[in-house]
This record gives C-alpha cells, structure tokens and sequence, in this order.
C-alpha cells in the first residue's frame, strides 16, 4: 500500500472492504465506479471501481494528493462529469441515465459548488453573482433577488450586496461563492478546496461557515490538502491512485 | 433561462467588451448604411415612377398609332422618322425618357396598315368594353405662328400640339389647370421649360392667367385673321433677293396672300405642365389648332390685269406660305421661326409651291377675292393629312388594359400600353435595386465574418465562465442560445445604427439628388426611409448576426464542463 507516503495518518482500513457504509439516509451512494480518459493509445484510470456511499447531513472531507482522483470523483458526484462505468445515485437521481438537461437541472438544484478560485463575474455585482443559478432555475426577478439577499445577508455580506464581485477581498468572494451555492437551497454542497487561495485566518472563517452550513443539515463534500480541516470533518475519504479509501469518522 | 435575462446577459457581456463590440456593429454599421441607403433610392425612383403613372392614369393608357414602331411617350423631338407618335399628354411619367416597344410593335408592320385614325376607327375603340375614353391627338408644327412672344420676350415656336380635352389626359401640372371641353379657343398650356424660358422658374403660378401671344407669319389667314376683300400687294422676295448685296427681308415670302399683315393672336396661359417628355411645346384645344394651322382660302382671286386664279380648285398642301406639314411634327422649326427665311420664300424660287395657278415673277398688283372665303373643315384637315397622329385610350381597369390593346391591334392599327412601359420602368429599378442591394449583401457578409470571429473569441476568453455557468445549472441549449443571441444583437444594433446613419444621409443628400442631379426630374420623388426597409434592414443584419453566432455558440455549448473550469 502506498499509504504510508501520505503526510497525514490514515486510518487502517480493510483493503477488501472497500464499499463504505453510512450510518445515516444515503445522500450520494457510487458504485464501482470508473472514470477513465483515453491519453492517446493509454487509457488513464482518474477513478477505478470506486464504490463510496456518503449519508445525508455528513460532512466527509475527502484527501488525497494531485492528481489523485479528488476532483474528479467531486466533479462526478456533482453531475459535471459522468462515470464511464458504474452507478451514481445521488439524492435519489440515477445520474448516469440523465441527459444533458436533466443533469443541468440536478446541479442547478441540488448541489451547490463552490471552487478554490471562487469563479465570480468580476464585472457583476455580488447579488447578480448569487442569483445566477436562480436566472437558470427561470425564477421570477423579484423572488430571486429577495433571495439571493438573504443568501448573502447568512454569509455576513448583508452590506455589501452591490459591490462589483472585483472590489471584494478574497475571504468576501469565497463568501458570495458560498451565499451562490447555497442560493437554490441544494442538498449537497461540493467545496473543491475552497481554502486553497486564501490565507488561514479567512480560510478559517470559510470552513466554520461551511462548517456551519453542515451543522444544519446540509450534506458537505470537502476537497482538502489541509489535514486540519480533514479533521474537522466527520469523515476522511482518501483517494488514491484513483481508489477510495474510507477513513473512520471523527 | 428568462428571454429577458438572455438579454440582460448578452447585453452585458457585450457591454464587458466595449471596444470589440464597437469595431464589430461599426462593420455592420457600413452594410447597414450603404443598403438602407441604395435601397431607399431605387425604391423611391421605383414608387415615383409609378406613382406619376397611376397618378396621371397612364399606367391605364394605350396609345393607338399606325405606326408598327410604336413608343409610348417617346418625346415629340425624339425621332427624325415621319410621324413619330408623340406622348400626347404633357406629363409624361418615365423620368429616363424610356421606350419600350409597344405590345402592337412589330404585328403586321405599318405599309401593309391602310387603317387611318379617323373617327370612325374612333367611335369602333369607344366600343370596346372597358374603354372609357378615348382622345384623338393631332400634332403639327408651329406652320404659320412665327413666334410667340410674352410682352418684350420673343421665343421660338417649336411644337404645337392639339388635344381634345374630353379628360382622358392629364398632364402633370405644375401650375394652373388643364384645358378643358368648354375651352374652345384662346387658352394654351405651356411647358415648364417654355416658362422657364420666360423667366418663371419655380414660379408657375404667377404666368397662369398672363398672356402669351402667338405671333404669325405675314399672310396669315387662319382664325383671327382679318379677311380682306381686296388682297393687298404681294411681296416681292424674289426681286430684292437678287439685287446685289440684298437679302431676303426676314420670314419674306411671296404668293397671293403674302401681302396680307401679320396678326397677333392673344392665348391665356392656363395653366404649366411638366417638361419632362415634350419639350417646348405649347398644348391647345384641336379645333383651335386646326383654325391657326390651316388657312382660310379665297373662292377666286381676280387680279386687274392678266390673272385669275381659280382658288377653290388649288390643291390645298401647296399653297404659298402654307407649310405642308401634315406629318412632320418631328420638324416643327421648318417655318415660321423668326429671323429665318421662310422655305418658301427664298430668293430665287418665288412661288415655288403656288396652287393657285402661276402668277410669274414680277409684283403683282392687288387682287381681289371674288367668291369670299373658305375656311377648312377641321375632320377635312385630318382626312387630308392621313387621319389624327394617334389615339389615346384610357381603360377602366388596369388588368384589361392588355385585352383591350391586343382587341385594338386586331382593328388594324398598333399599340403601346403605359402599363407595358410602367412595368419595364419597374423591372428596370428592380434590376439597380438589386446590383444595387448586392453590393450591400457583400458588405454585409464580410461583416457576418467579423461577428463570427468576435464570437469565437468571446467563447474562448470566456471559457472559465462558460464552466461556471454549466456548473451552477446552465444547459447546453442555454449556453448556445446565450451566445447566438449576443451575435444576433450585434447585428442588430449594426443594422440599427446602419439604418439610422443611412437615414440621416439621405435627409442630407436629398435636396442634393432631388435638383441637382437628376435636373429636377425627381423634385417629386418621396425620399424617405420607408418603415419596412428600416424593418427589412435590421431583421436582416439581425438574422446574419444570428446565423454568424451559431457556429461560435455551438462550440460553446459543447465546451466540456470540467475542462471548462480548468480552463486558463
């Protein structure tokens, strides 16, 4: 095993029991999951088989180095990217059977994303910048606007629901990233290292909000490097070589 | 995705690049411009042209002649050929003067055609259904009215042309009113470049109700003419020719009546119609022309010493001074200009076209008229010179018009349609119009090539956001109608601006084409940006927008989420 070339303890788990069972409703369940990219004449496996079931509330942390297969499984789990084998559930939507629209709107619905480099409209103000998933869901102006408010105001940019998204410190953008994915109310949030271009103290504030967002009910999936906040979640699930492998719950 | 937010969105995003969004309407701006502009010309030529036919119903007209190489509204001084048949009405629509064959052209051709345009033929095309009217047109030259003459102004007498005013004509007016059933005598219409000549331009009204007079050549025995009993003193233009040095005294000529004064007949000017066919010509009542034109003859003539002439039997064409020019209209300057010697009284030839016997050389003494005189029968005037130059006809429909005219040509004489010559006119501002709007379409698609390059290049600069947007919900469809809809507004605001400027030109070059260029044939021309070319316009830079945006959309949309975000 090559786990000892991870600079964070693993927890020891049984190779052959690699199917993770949750304790609680499932919200994300994979199964033998593959995700494999043709690089000229070699197929590279970014996911190999994974099977991974995440119940609903968790906060589960997933770890793992570059290029290891966090993203992709994040990405596959969102409804970005479809498995070339196996099965995705998530929140009851089979999502390999989707189509392109159905896919669209199971994003658009139910997983919040938020990215490392914030991926704001520099030129738009933070509430447009909120409401556009809502612009997508067809809501009315109004509604989305009152929302998107509300959004912002949770995430303690209340004040600022004007400012162009440039004229924001790093630690506020990430904020309206967040007020964004929480905009239409999703189940899952998908946090793709959202720490990585801040410093700690703002990372800090962003993980306790995020943290916050889980405290209530709301299923979080967590790509870190940081194995101080890997801790704090309930779960670590280490990526490998495009494998999975469950760690204990804290 | 709300239609509105698709607006607001591709707004936007077109606002973010000013400068690329700029340079790329500015190429459709060109097209825009240089189309709203061509087409507003030819179909501002194209509905003048049709207006001034339906307007003057010549669209409704068919122009009966003998002639088998039939013009409609070939101008009056157009052709050196024997009796060209002149457009009858002064207002004559075409402005390029067009000749169009005539549907009659070529049937039978016109030395087999023994059919005269009498009145009989007349009364037979009243018959026809559908007709409403038809108007018998006589044309001659100015014969023996030397000059007219408007207070000190001489001018010269060109072309007279008499109609009967029974309403099937009418003449594009400038000012006034035209001649009418009651006006018998006395009244004439003058072309606009008579007027001009008179020192009217661009005030018509101000001649209507002067007086013009018509000025004749000694001998003048036509209606107004003073008929003495006794005949004065022939001149004597042979003699004084051929002294040494002598000329012919002006418009000298010599025969029984010579010696008779000239006469100034007064003519109410009632009224100014356009030049734009029959230039210089003066329109009078046909009966009035036929009195001025043809001559009162003696009976008998019984001079004191050796001679006596038998008037009454003289073969009319050739009587001295009397022009024979049944016929000739395309020469009306033969005779009767003032400062020229009259053709039949040049030096050397006296009496050269006597009828009334040979009174010799030498000065005659006065003779005197036994029998009193005779003056012409108008219908025999018109049998003499082979029936009237032509009829004009007027139709109730413009769909029988074809009908009718080929039922005509079936009578034995030819036809020309107004409607025939209308549609050449138009076929002929279709063809400008569509060089015209070709070159516009070219413009129009290098700028279609210009959009779809800002498109691509927005697709890859915003190829991150196009990750996002996938990311937060948008779908593939979403995605390509964004981007399609960013190219189709940057046509449209292209063709917007393109309409704009375009109409702004042509509000500045409009006095310009108007008068100066085209030499006030266009005055009347309504040069303006009609609605559906400003509709036509934008909807076609919109939709080359639109269709320049695909390509570039569909890439859009197809752009893989995931790499997407990576993209940097």
């Amino acid at each position: 095993m090559a786990r000892t070339s991870l600079p964070y303890p693993v927890p020891d788990v049984s190779v052959t029991d690699l199917t993770v069972k949750a304790d609680r409703p499932i919200a994300v369940e994979l199964t033998n999951v593959t995700r494999k990219y043709q690089l000229g004449d070699e197929q590279f496996y970014a996911l190999k088989g994974v099977t991974l079931s995440i119940g609903t509330g968790e906060f589960v942390a997933v770890m793992g180095p570059s290029g290891s297969g966090k993203s992709t499984l994040a990405n596959i789990i969102g409804g970005l990217d479809r498995a070339n084998e196996g099965e995705v559930v998530v929140d009851g939507d089979p999502l390999a059977r989707m189509s392109d629209a159905e896919l669209s709107r199971f994003r658009n619905e139910k997983v919040g994303f938020v990215f490392q480099a914030f991926n704001l409209k520099a030129d738009s103000t933070a509430l447009e910048n909120v409401m556009l998933p809502l612009v997508f869901a067809r809501m009315r102006p109004n509604e989305r606007k009152a929302r998107a408010a509300e959004c912002l105001e949770r995430v303690g940019l209340g004040q600022r629901l004007n400012r162009l998204s440039s004229q924001l410190s790093g630690g506020e953008r990430q904020r309206v990233a967040i007020a964004r994915a929480l905009a239409m109310r999703p189940s899952l949030i998908i946090a793709d290292e959202p720490t990585g271009n801040l410093d700690s103290a703002r990372g800090e504030e962003v993980i306790a909000m995020l943290a916050d967002l889980n405290h209530d009910g709301m299923t979080l999936l967590m790509i870190t490097h940081d194995l101080g906040i890997g801790r704090r979640a309930q779960r670590i699930v280490e990526v490998l070589d495009g494998a999975v492998h469950d760690g204990a719950r804290t | 995705m709300r239609a509105g937010d698709y607006l607001a969105l591709a707004f936007r995003s077109l606002r973010r690049s000013r400068l690329r969004s700029g340079l790329t309407i500015s190429a459709i701006v060109v097209g825009a411009t240089g189309l709203t502009i061509m087409l507003t010309f030819v179909t501002s030529v194209k509905s003048y042209v049709v207006n001034q036919f339906v307007s003057t119903g010549q669209n409704r007209q068919i122009l009966v002649a003998q002639n088998s190489n039939l013009f409609y509204n070939a101008s009056g001084d157009s052709g050196p050929g024997p009796a060209p048949v002149a457009a009858p009405a002064p207002a004559a629509g075409s402005p390029d003067g067009g000749s169009s064959q005539g549907s009659g052209a070529g049937q039978g051709g016109a030395a087999s055609t023994t059919v005269t345009l009498a009145a009989d033929l007349e009364a037979k095309i009243a018959a026809i259904p559908h007709v409403t009217g038809v108007a018998a047109v006589f044309d001659r030259g100015f014969g023996q009215i030397a000059y007219l003459a408007y207070g000190a102004k001489q001018l010269q007498a060109n072309n007279l042309q008499g109609y009967e005013p029974d309403g099937v004509i009418n003449p594009t007016l400038v000012a006034g009113r035209d001649l009418r059933a009651s006006d018998a005598s006395g009244v004439v219409l003058l072309t606009q470049d008579y007027a001009d000549a008179l020192g009217f331009t661009n005030a018509y009204a101000k001649l209507v109700g002067q007086t013009l007079v018509l000025h004749t050549t000694n001998g003048y025995t036509g209606v107004g003419a003073t008929l003495p009993n006794v005949l004065p003193p022939q001149n004597d233009c042979g003699r004084q020719g051929q002294g040494p040095g002598q000329r012919p005294s002006p418009g000298c000529f010599s025969g029984p009546l010579s010696g008779l004064p000239s006469v100034d007949i007064p003519a109410q000017i009632v009224g100014v119609v356009a030049s734009s066919f029959n230039h210089q010509t003066v329109y009078l009542p046909l009966s009035w022309m036929i009195g001025l034109q043809d001559q009162a003859q003696p009976k008998d003539i019984q001079y004191a010493s050796q001679f006596r002439i038998n008037g009454g039997n003289a073969p009319r064409p050739g009587q001295p001074g009397q022009p024979n020019q049944q016929g000739q209209p395309s020469q009306p300057n033969q005779q009767g200009q003032p400062g020229q010697p009259n053709q039949q009284g040049q030096p050397g030839q006296p009496n050269q076209g006597g009828g009334f016997g040979q009174p010799g050389p030498g000065p005659q003494g006065p003779g005197t008229v036994v029998g009193g005189w005779t003056r012409p029968d108008p219908a025999q005037v018109i049998a003499d010179a082979g029936g009237y130059n032509s009829f004009l006809v007027t139709v109730d429909k413009t769909n029988q018009v074809a009908t009718v005219a080929a039922t005509i040509d079936r009578l034995g004489v030819n036809t020309a349609t107004g409607l025939h010559e209308l549609n050449n006119q138009k076929s002929k501002a279709n063809v400008v119009g569509a060089i015209l709007g070709g070159l516009g379409l070219i413009a129009l698609f290098i700028a279609a090539l210009g959009v779809m390059n800002t498109m691509v290049m927005s697709v890859l600069e915003r190829t991150r956001e196009i990750g996002v947007m996938r990311a937060l919900g948008a779908r593939r469809s979403t995605i390509r109608r964004l981007f399609t809809f960013e190219a189709a507004s940057l046509g449209f605001f292209g063709g917007l601006f393109g309409v704009l400027i375009g109409y702004a030109f042509v509000l500045a070059a409009k006095p310009v084409i108007s008068h100066s260029v085209t030499s006030g044939k266009l005055a009347g021309a309504n040069f303006s940006v009609s609605l559906w070319l400003v509709v036509l316009v934008v909807g076609l830079t919109t939709a080359i927008g639109l269709a320049s945006g695909l390509l570039p959309a569909r890439r859009a949309a197809r752009l893989d989420p995931v790499e997407a975000l990576r993209y940097e």
